[in-house]
């Protein structure tokens, strides 16, 4: 074990633990109530993907944008990329087993739809192939980003960033076809007959908000602990606060852009995702989401003093990760569910198994490679950031 | 603060900041600072307090949203109800949008004209450098001779290890600071 593990070496096996436990709980769950434990696994492994993905994501904008202010912390996100292997192989699992929720023509009713194209766009098989290639793609660039940066370590050859430039160019673009078809499939599909347009980017801003709260917390944590002690600055998060006080009012935003036109035209089929959600029970959890996701951070950010607080910084990244899982919630429950919100033991079982396979999985991966990528040539600039 | 300024000056940042962080710690008034270019951790130095230009950003910004609103309010709901699509006159995501340009609006234009207000920069202003080489190489630090105990000679010495370029005495008046 290297010497930034040792700290953590309890923690992570609190975790393990706490991971085991909610497992076996949702497995009882799985027999009880098979549906609502779905959704559930379906919520968790979407949401540890797109913070696996959005690692993979903000180490490949900030080297295509010549980015030097993040070097110094690029660990923590490269630990996030390398999590996409275990959870990604986890979502496909779940996607396997829940194909009748994805049904093109559930109970029989072959006349929902003729168009030919989306007959052949939601054949169950074509369906599940995407998956497999979309899971797989992602893995292999995030891995390769993070094998080249790692290598990097011991050579300190320049050659290697602008390798990892080019790698990220690729990514970049892999990403963002495979990321808005992904989030359509998996989440979408789960009501094949509604359809919108702006689903992939509202995904994506959910993503991006998520994986900068997690970074914050895990680079507080870390700071706090020992391997990012005077590495990661109050600079440092300074600026990680202001890209998620951004990526909030971009959520609202998109989530807007997407209510508004449909509140606007008010054709059924469209206005079929909202009815349920809008009126009666779910009301109050959609506002409860849009408090959570763009309310509280958009206040609590605004001041910068805010954002170079430790505590401040730390509760608003939780409010925005429990926000995260609410808007997954609030996706996929009334549709699976019903039009009663139902919370209870196998919802916290999730957030659980949720927390505890995510915090195991990261301090383990953290841990493989030194915190800091010590020969990367930008390093200097990093360390001596002044926002 | 008296109309008599001590100019001093430096060839580099690191030598204005040291001198700066000096000064004020020794209660020093600072009545500004030039140099060529954005220095990173001067507005410290110098002590200065935190900008007031982010409040009035965000009070433009909610007048606009909060006055728009109103305003769209006004005309769809009471001086010209227009069915559309058979919404509420009242309805108000139809709002929003405008709403939100305004307030976006109404920030930018607030935050850039309240720093020209504040800084006194309008259109043809004459240029009034202190020194002709703070456009260029030198650093340039303006200390308010306040009080009795100014001692000139002590300042000098102090300033003297931080490798001072110049020192000079200049006066306040309407044309800028005079020799």
């Amino acid at each position: 074990m290297t010497p930034a593990s040792a700290p953590f070496s309890t923690l992570s096996r609190r975790l393990a633990l706490l991971a085991i436990v909610s497992a076996i709980t949702l497995a009882i769950g799985a027999a009880i109530s098979p549906v609502r434990t779905w959704s559930n696994l379906l919520i968790i492994n979407f949401y540890l993907v797109t913070l696996g993905l959005g690692g993979a994501l903000f180490i490949a904008l900030t080297y295509v944008c010549n980015a030097s202010w993040n070097v110094s912390f690029r660990r923590v996100p490269e630990a996030l990329a390398v999590l996409l292997a275990p959870v990604g192989l986890g979502l496909l699992a779940v996607l396997a087993l829940g194909r009748e929720h994805y049904d093109w023509h559930p109970h029989g009713t072959g006349d929902a739809g003729t168009f030919w194209f989306k007959e052949m766009w939601c054949n169950s098989t074509f369906w599940f192939g995407r998956a497999a290639v979309y899971v797989s793609l992602w893995i292999l660039l995030s891995r390769a980003l993070v094998t080249v940066s790692r290598r990097q370590d011991n050579t300190g050859t320049l050659g290697l960033t602008i390798a990892n430039k080019r790698l990220s160019a690729l990514f970049l673009f892999v990403y963002a076809v495979t990321f808005s078809l992904a989030s359509c499939d998996w989440l979408m599909l789960l009501e094949p007959l509604w359809f919108s347009t702006i689903w992939g980017v509202y995904n994506f801003a959910g993503m991006v908000q998520a994986v900068l709260a997690t970074m914050i917390v895990l680079a507080l944590v870390l700071r706090s602990r020992g391997p990012l002690r005077r590495i990661f600055t109050d600079d440092h998060l300074h600026d990680l606060g202001k890209l998620l006080l951004g990526f909030s009012c971009f959520w609202m935003y998109i989530w807007f852009s997407q209510y508004m036109l449909i509140w606007y035209t008010n054709i059924p089929e469209e206005a079929s995702y909202f009815i349920p959600r809008m009126q009666g029970a779910w009301g109050p959890i959609m506002v409860v989401n849009i408090v959570l996701n763009w309310i509280a951070p958009f206040l609590f950010l605004l001041p910068r003093p805010c954002k170079r607080s430790e505590s401040v910084m730390m509760k608003v990244a939780v409010i925005v990760l429990i926000g995260r899982w609410v808007d997954l919630y609030v996706m996929v429950f009334p549709t699976t569910m019903g039009d009663w919100p139902v919370f209870g033991l196998w919802e916290l079982a999730g957030g659980c198994l949720l927390i505890g396979t995510f915090g195991w999985l990261f301090f383990r991966s953290f841990a493989k490679a030194a915190p800091v990528p010590s020969a990367d040539p930008l390093l200097g600039e990093s360390l001596h950031y002044h926002c | 603060m008296s109309d008599r300024r001590l100019l001093a000056s430096f060839d580099c940042e690191e030598d204005l900041l040291a001198a700066t962080t000096l000064l004020n710690s020794k209660g020093y008034r600072i009545v500004d600072a030039f140099t060529p270019y954005a220095v990173h951790g001067l507005d410290h130095a110098m002590g200065l307090k935190p900008s007031r230009l982010t409040w009035v950003c965000f009070v433009c910004g909610m007048v606009g949203a909060l006055g728009m609103l109103w305003f769209e309010y006004w005309i769809g709901a009471i001086s010209w109800p227009i069915d559309v699509g058979g919404k509420p006159w009242n309805s108000l995501p139809s709002n929003v949008p405008v709403a939100f340009e305004t307030a976006v609006l109404l920030a930018g234009f607030g935050s850039v004209f309240a720093l020209l207000g504040v800084s006194r920069l309008y259109p043809g202003k004459k240029v009034q450098p202190v020194l002709e080489r703070v456009t260029d190489d030198r650093f340039v630090l303006v200390l308010d001779e306040a009080d009795a105990r100014f001692d000139m000679s002590q300042v000098e010495a102090m300033l003297k290890p931080f490798n001072l370029a110049a020192l000079e005495e200049r006066v306040v008046t309407t044309e800028g600071l005079q020799r």
